[in-house]
C-alpha cells in the first residue's frame, strides 16, 4: 500500500530562482492556476449568452453571486457588498481549489499550510487595510474594547492581540486538517481497494461514497472559510 | 508531512498570492461585472413590470371609480326621470278625473232636466187622459150632459186629494 502522505507531495515542474528565493512552479501552483482557469472558463461559458430569463447554465453563476452576497448581507451588512468581489473570489478559489483535488492524480493545494495560510494572511491584511482606513485610529480599539478599565489593559491587549491573530491561523488549520484528513482516508481505502482482492468492491464502493462526501466537505469548508471571512470583515468595520 | 517541510513555502505563497490577486482582477474586471449587469438589466426590467402594474392598477380603480360614479349619477337621474313621470302622471289622472266627473255631472244633470221635463209631460197628458176617460165614461154609462169643465173641475179635485 502507498504512503496516504504521498499525495501531498510538493515536486517542481519548472524551477524558478529570483533573489536567492524559491518560487519554482511546481504541482501546487499547477493546481493553484488550473483553479483560476477553470473557475474563470466555467463562468464565461454559463454566462456566453446572458438573458434576462436565465438559462440552467447562466443561473449556476447567478445562484453563487446570490449566495455569496447573502453571506455578506448576513454576516457584515449592505456596507460589506463594496467588498464583494474579494469575498467571492476567496470563495470561488478555495472551492475550486477543494473540488479539484478530488480528481484522481490531482493535487490540493488547500491541504497545504503555505497555501492556506498566505490566503488567510491576505484576507487578514484585507481585513487590517479596511479597518484602519474606516477607522483611523480607533481601529486600536478593537485591541481594547470600551468600557474595559486601564487598568486591565496590560492584561487585555495582548489577549486581543492574540485572539486576532489567531484569527488566520484557526482558518487555516481548520481548512488544512479537513482537506489532509478528507484526503489520508481516500487514500487509505483507496489502498484497500487493490489488497483486497474481490473483496475490494467493498471499499471501492465505500471510497466512491466518500469521495461524494468529500466533495460536499470541500464546498461546506469553502463556504466556512467565506463565513469566517464575512465574519472578521464584519468586526474591522463595525464596533467590538 | 510534506505540509510542513518549509522548503516549498516560497512557492507556495508565491504562486498563491498571484493566482488570487489573478482571479481577483479577473472576476472584478470579467466576471462579476456581467453577472451584475445582467441581474440589474433583469431588476429594471422587474421594476418596470411593477411600475406598469402600479399605473394600471391606478387606472383600473380610475375607472372603476368613474364607473361607479356614473352608475350613481345614472341612478340619480332615472330615480328623478321616475319621479317626474310620476307626478306628471298623477296631475294627468287628477285632470282626467275631474274632466270625468264635470262631464258626468253635465250628463246627469241634463238626464235630470229631461227626465223632469218628460215627467211633466206625461203630468199633463194624465190630467186631460184622465178628463178624456172620465167623459168617455160617463157618456157610456148615460150621462152624458156634463161639460168638460165640470170633469176636469172634478179629475183635478181627486187629484188634489
Amino acid at each position: 500500500m502507498s504512503n496516504p502522505m504521498e499525495q501531498f507531495k510538493i515536486e517542481p515542474i519548472i524551477p524558478i530562482q529570483v533573489g536567492g528565493y524559491d518560487i519554482s512552479f511546481t504541482n501546487s501552483s499547477l493546481f493553484m492556476v488550473l483553479a483560476v482557469v477553470s473557475a474563470t472558463v466555467l463562468m464565461a461559458f454559463c454566462l456566453r449568452r446572458r438573458t434576462i430569463i436565465p438559462s440552467v447554465a447562466q443561473s449556476i453563476p447567478e445562484s453563487l453571486y446570490d449566495f455569496v452576497a447573502g453571506l455578506l448581507r448576513e454576516n457584515v451588512g449592505v456596507e460589506g457588498l463594496k467588498y464583494f468581489p474579494f469575498i467571492f473570489t476567496i470563495f470561488m478559489f478555495v472551492a475550486f481549489g477543494n473540488v479539484l483535488g478530488l480528481f484522481p492524480y490531482a493535487f490540493t493545494f488547500t491541504s497545504h499550510l503555505a497555501a492556506v495560510g498566505t490566503l488567510s494572511v491576505i484576507s487578514l491584511l484585507f481585513n487590517i487595510g479596511i479597518g484602519i482606513k474606516k477607522k483611523k485610529f480607533g481601529y486600536l480599539r478593537t485591541f481594547l474594547p470600551r468600557g474595559i478599565p486601564m487598568v486591565l489593559a496590560p492584561l487585555i491587549i495582548p489577549i486581543e492581540m492574540i485572539s486576532y491573530l489567531s484569527k488566520p491561523f484557526s482558518l487555516t488549520v481548520r481548512l488544512v486538517a479537513n482537506m489532509t484528513v478528507g484526503h489520508i482516508m481516500l487514500k487509505i481505502i483507496a489502498g484497500f481497494i487493490t489488497v483486497a482482492g474481490v473483496l475490494g468492491v467493498i471499499p471501492f464502493v465505500f471510497d466512491a461514497g466518500i469521495v461524494v462526501f468529500e466533495i460536499f466537505i470541500g464546498l461546506l469548508q469553502a463556504f466556512i472559510y467565506t463565513v469566517l471571512s464575512c465574519i472578521y470583515l464584519s468586526e474591522a468595520l463595525h464596533e467590538h | 508531512m510534506p505540509q510542513l517541510d518549509p522548503t516549498w513555502y516560497v512557492s507556495q505563497m508565491f504562486w498563491l498570492v498571484v493566482c488570487f490577486f489573478a482571479m481577483l482582477f479577473i472576476m472584478s474586471k470579467f466576471i462579476l461585472p456581467r453577472i451584475t449587469d445582467i441581474m440589474d438589466k433583469r431588476q429594471g426590467k422587474i421594476d418596470d413590470y411593477l411600475e406598469k402594474a402600479r399605473e394600471n392598477k391606478a387606472l383600473a380603480e380610475e375607472s372603476l371609480a368613474n364607473y361607479n360614479k356614473a352608475i350613481a349619477e345614472a341612478t340619480a337621474q332615472a330615480q328623478s326621470a321616475l319621479e317626474t313621470m310620476q307626478k306628471d302622471l298623477d296631475e294627468l289622472v287628477a285632470k282626467r278625473q275631474e274632466e270625468l266627473n264635470l262631464r258626468l255631472s253635465r250628463q246627469i244633470a241634463d238626464s235630470e232636466a229631461k227626465i223632469s221635463k218628460s215627467k211633466d209631460a206625461a203630468l199633463a197628458q194624465l190630467d186631460t187622459m184622465s178628463e178624456e176617460l172620465a167623459l168617455n165614461v160617463l157618456k157610456k154609462i148615460g150621462i152624458g150632459n156634463v161639460s168638460r169643465k165640470d170633469v176636469k173641475n172634478a179629475v183635478n179635485a181627486t187629484a188634489e186629494n
